[in-house]
């Protein structure tokens, strides 16, 4: 384990990407909720890589067609998670400033997301005893 | 630098130019082993990026023209094929094409070509198509809005590229492909010497 330090560090910044995205809804100039759409995109994002650390047991493999699905995959559903909040703008839906308060909250929550694999995930004793 | 080598003549060039493609590839055959697993790596997210950013260009221009006039709805077809078309040329591994992987496949060799064959076939063909519904359907009847013809077109150029980066990786290590490439590059510069020599 990397410690609490690392944790804490982690668990502030994704606060912070999920105050830029709740600011991109309830500013008084802007006050749609479309944008909590995006959550669904959070929320997905760690899933292939998830289940392709489970199937493939061995981290020395050097080509594994299984990981490489999940980081296409990964990166989609990233893809996804801007594109929605360009779409919504371009149609009015939103205005641009809350699209930019989005699309800031996503690079963090993203960014925090690839913090905890970077830190917590890797290695060979990643095991599900952990959680 | 090989234009001082062409100066003195044909015969010195080929063995520079044969020399210079031989350290390329023994520096890719020694490096082989650390650099493989993270260009498989870069070439998946590199090809999920403009996967999904193909998609999201025609979900805007979908959105942005939801009208029948302005977007037809059956141009979305060329999107779905060109999406058919990548599923298809990345389920089939190299080593099947090749024949010498562990597991032969529900239809073997044969089976792993024709169905590569096939998928390569609606790739070019859904690319071909974006490219004639631009013009043929956006450029000549001169429609006031151009961009969903844009947005096919883009949608599919990205899927194309997107999906042929595994392939291409692949190709483009076989040793095979090195010699291919170096004979043809000699060739080419051979032809433009004679020109050169006739322009002279």
């Amino acid at each position: 384990m990397a410690g609490i330090k690392a944790l804490v560090g982690l668990s502030f910044s994704g606060a912070i990407g999920l105050t830029f995205l709740l600011l991109g809804c309830a500013l008084e100039q802007y006050g749609v909720y479309w944008p909590l759409f995006v959550l669904i995109f959070y929320v997905l994002s760690p899933i292939p890589t998830f289940i392709s650390r489970r199937l493939s047991d061995d981290t020395e493999s050097s080509s594994n067609a299984c990981r490489e699905l999940a980081y296409f995959l990964t990166t989609g559903i990233v893809v996804s998670a801007f594109g929605l909040p360009i779409v919504l703008a371009r149609v009015n839906t939103i205005q641009w400033g809350a699209c930019g308060l989005v699309m800031t909250g996503n690079a963090v929550i993203f960014l925090t997301i690839l913090g905890f694999f970077v830190v917590f995930g890797g290695g060979d004793d990643f095991s599900w005893e952990q959680w | 630098m090989w234009c001082l080598v062409y100066m003195r003549g044909v015969e010195h060039h080929s063995y520079f130019m044969s020399g210079f493609l031989d350290g390329i590839r023994c520096g890719d055959c020694e490096c082989n082993v650390d650099w493989g697993e993270r260009r498989n790596t870069i070439a998946s997210i590199a090809a999920g990026v403009l996967f999904f950013t193909g998609w999201w260009i025609i979900i805007d221009a979908a959105v942005k023209y939801p009208e029948e006039g302005d977007f037809h709805h059956a141009y979305h077809t060329c999107g779905v094929i060109a999406t058919v078309a990548f599923l298809m040329i990345n389920a089939v591994s190299n080593g099947q094409v090749r024949g010498d992987s562990y597991s032969e496949g529900c239809m073997g060799q044969t089976g792993a070509r024709v169905w590569l064959f096939i998928g390569f076939m609606l790739a070019f063909g859904s690319l071909i198509a974006s490219m004639w519904i631009l013009f043929g359907g956006f450029v000549v009847p001169q429609k006031h809005v151009v961009y969903p013809g844009i947005a096919i077109f883009f949608q599919n150029a990205f899927i194309f590229f997107g999906g042929s980066l595994a392939v291409m990786d692949s190709v483009c290590s076989c040793p095979r492909f090195h010699t291919l490439l170096s004979i043809l590059y000699e060739n080419m510069l051979q032809w433009l010497y004679s020109l050169y020599i006739n322009f002279f």
